[in-house]
């Protein structure tokens, strides 16, 4: 009885929720996070949700270069970098405040996407991933370079300044909070215009077939950098934020680990489309600082187990692990595997039939 | 110094050919990139290192070594072909998808040395005692036994495979895999067979290569060392042309230079010596981006 009354209203609620348009959802999706630091979380979880609004701008701005116009970077991070590192600079050579030093970083992005970007258009496929993926390492190597330590501090890194030192560590946190997310979202509504303009249709055009998109008049170099610029801003954007928020740049933001977090985010969240970025960010960072750190012990301690030592380091091996299955079992990704259900067939199949050759293998067939 | 450079740059050449002829190998037969190449590397001399300590307990002697090199390269192929079967068979074809891949089990493979030997070196040494570990001079140069051992070993290496790839069966099956794979098919080849195998042989490279040039330079094994030789492969490799065994060779024989010229003229160009194949590499994609040798290339122009 208690059975089937449950039952019946899960689906009533699962046929409701199925009906709300995806805008609204997004609209929720940021009144709940704009709502969250209320509920009077500790210092240590607004750091976590503040990190993870950084790392949503890294992750969408790997998703428009890859995701949507199919170039892709295994070396994101060279762009979160400069934009740390020229912020870190500008800070503390010239002293400058934080609403000059974002801007620049974010111009210094650009300037950085189109000079990697020029070079970069004339190899397709697997080379353009090695040239991407060489591209930090060798930066790394540069600041690491002793004799440059005068100026890049080597591994230590170059300290810049926080956002709002003149208030209360706890104040701060909400304040920091509520910045960062002001910028996602200001990023995710640009990213979302740019892919849904004019602009967005062609650079998916050149993801589906690129020779087509040449003969029918395109101009694709121009779109292709186009495309390297945005990304490389918002990723500057988010490199700089980072600078001041952890008030420090150093090298570990041009790792290759780094460079790997957007490709974990945007594989669990679905990749070639906006929220799959941002729900997939926060899922891994829920996961990876509440989940595994906080939640899992306690659960353990009930059984009177603890954590092996090292767990630290399987955290890594258990997210990778979730790429791998996803790109080999489940490449759609958890986002989209909602919005199928959200949005009608004619729909769902017009999403299917854009993004990279990653998930197209794997279309869904179609329900009769 | 010039003597310094002609000579080590000669002994890095050889085995970074031997290093970058496995990366080319599954490339050309396969077309897989394989990121994981680096963890090869890595899994070989952590193993060499781990089954040597094993051995410990009996007198350390060259045969103990030798055996532990033969199983440490083994246990490496299966690991190879393991990760073919399991990770990359399921997504063959899709080359940016087998990159993602192979990258993610670069980072498991990192992430679990981490967990088992900890951050902290582990010596990957030949016996102490035995000829290997000592040297002589020659112009002027002190060079050890080691150094002698992997160029010879890997050029001998590198013949026989190349002498395997042009004469035998398997062989002439990987080449007729590479020019046409279904046709390959239709002649009675089983691909995926032989796919695994080339995993194998290039994993058992690589493993060689990561005992014979950890021996021989740093003599220890650490955690981020997959990176350098990643590099190194797939610079080397692009130089080249990507599938080309020449190519590999010649590839190998300019890196291997400028990174000693780089090494031994430039102050503090032990750091940064990482760079050099990088570069080299960039360079070479933007100016020809074909490589030297390329066959197998598809490019703008």
């Amino acid at each position: 009885m208690a059975i089937s009354y449950l039952r019946r209203a899960y689906s009533s609620f699962a046929a409701h929720v199925f009906d709300i348009p995806p805008r609204l959802m997004a609209v929720l999706f940021f009144l709940i996070l704009l709502l969250l630091p209320t509920c009077g979380l500790s210092s240590y979880y607004m750091w976590i949700l503040i990190y993870a609004n950084i790392i949503a701008i890294f992750a969408l701005s790997w998703d428009l270069l890859v995701g949507r116009t199919g170039l892709i970077s295994l070396g994101h991070a060279l762009f979160f970098g400069i934009g740390g590192y020229s912020t870190a600079l500008l800070f503390r050579h010239y002293g400058l405040p934080l609403w000059i030093t974002i801007p620049v970083a974010v111009l210094l992005g650009a300037l950085a996407g189109m000079i990697i970007g020029f070079p970069c258009l004339r190899v397709k496929g697997p080379y353009l991933a090695l040239v991407t993926m060489a591209f930090p390492l060798i930066v790394s190597n540069i600041i690491k370079w002793s004799p440059l330590n005068p100026v890049f501090k080597g591994e230590i890194g170059i300290r810049a300044s926080p956002f709002f030192p003149f208030l209360p560590i706890r104040q701060q946190r909400i304040a920091e909070y509520y910045l960062t997310l002001l910028l996602l979202f200001i990023s995710a509504v640009i990213i979302y215009k740019i892919a849904n303009s004019k602009t967005g249709i062609v650079f998916i055009s050149i993801l589906d077939d690129e020779v087509a998109a040449k003969a029918c008049g395109i101009n694709v170099t121009k779109y292709k950098i186009m495309s390297f610029i945005i990304s490389s801003m918002f990723a500057s954007l988010a490199g700089s934020i980072q600078a001041h928020f952890l008030k420090n740049a150093n090298p570990s933001m041009f790792s290759l680990t780094l460079s790997f977090v957007p490709i974990i985010v945007t594989f669990l969240g679905g990749i070639g489309s906006i929220y799959g970025a941002i729900v997939g960010t926060y899922i891994y960072y829920i996961l990876d600082k509440y989940v595994l750190i906080y939640l899992l012990p306690v659960l353990l301690r009930n059984f009177n187990l603890a954590l092996p030592r090292g767990f630290e380091h399987a955290k890594l091996i258990i997210f990778t692990s979730i790429v791998l299955i996803f790109i080999i079992r489940w490449p759609r990704g958890i986002a989209r595997y909602v919005t199928d259900k959200l949005q009608d067939l004619e729909e769902a199949r017009d999403l299917d039939e854009r993004g990279p050759r990653i998930w197209k293998r794997y279309k869904k067939k179609e329900k009769s | 110094m010039i003597e310094e450079i002609i000579i080590f740059g000669g002994i890095a050449s050889g085995v970074y050919a031997l290093l970058a002829l496995g990366f080319t190998l599954i490339y050309g037969i396969s077309g897989i990139v394989n990121l994981a190449h680096g963890s090869f590397y890595m899994l070989g001399a952590y193993l060499f290192s781990f089954i040597t300590a094993l051995s410990l307990l009996e007198p350390e002697t060259m045969s103990n070594s030798i055996l532990a090199l033969v199983l440490a390269v083994i246990l490496v192929a299966i690991i190879g072909s393991a990760i073919f079967r399991l990770a990359i068979h399921p997504i063959i074809g899709d080359e940016v998808a087998v990159m993602v891949v192979t990258v993610s089990l670069a980072i498991i493979f990192q992430q679990l040395i981490l967990i088992i030997f900890g951050v902290s070196f582990l010596p990957v040494m030949w016996p102490k005692g035995s000829i290997l570990t000592t040297s002589f001079r020659i112009f002027g140069v002190t060079v050890d036994y080691s150094r002698v051992l992997a160029f010879v070993a890997s050029m001998i290496l590198f013949i026989a495979l190349s002498i395997f790839i042009k004469w035998t069966k398997i062989g002439k099956a990987m080449r007729a895999v590479s020019q046409d794979r279904e046709a390959a098919m239709l002649m009675g080849i089983n691909t995926e067979r032989l796919y695994m195998l080339t995993m194998a042989i290039s994993a058992m490279l690589a493993a060689t290569a990561g005992i014979l040039i950890t021996t021989s330079t740093t003599r220890h094994a650490g955690v981020y060392m997959w990176l350098h030789p990643l590099a190194l492969s797939f610079a080397i490799v692009i130089l080249g042309g990507l599938g080309s065994i020449k190519g590999s060779l010649i590839g190998a024989f300019i890196i291997g230079y400028a990174e000693q010229t780089v090494a031994i003229t430039v102050p503090e160009g032990g750091a940064i010596i990482g760079v050099v194949p990088l570069t080299v590499m960039v360079l070479v994609l933007l100016l020809r981006p074909k490589g030297l040798f390329g066959k197998r290339i598809e490019m703008e122009e």
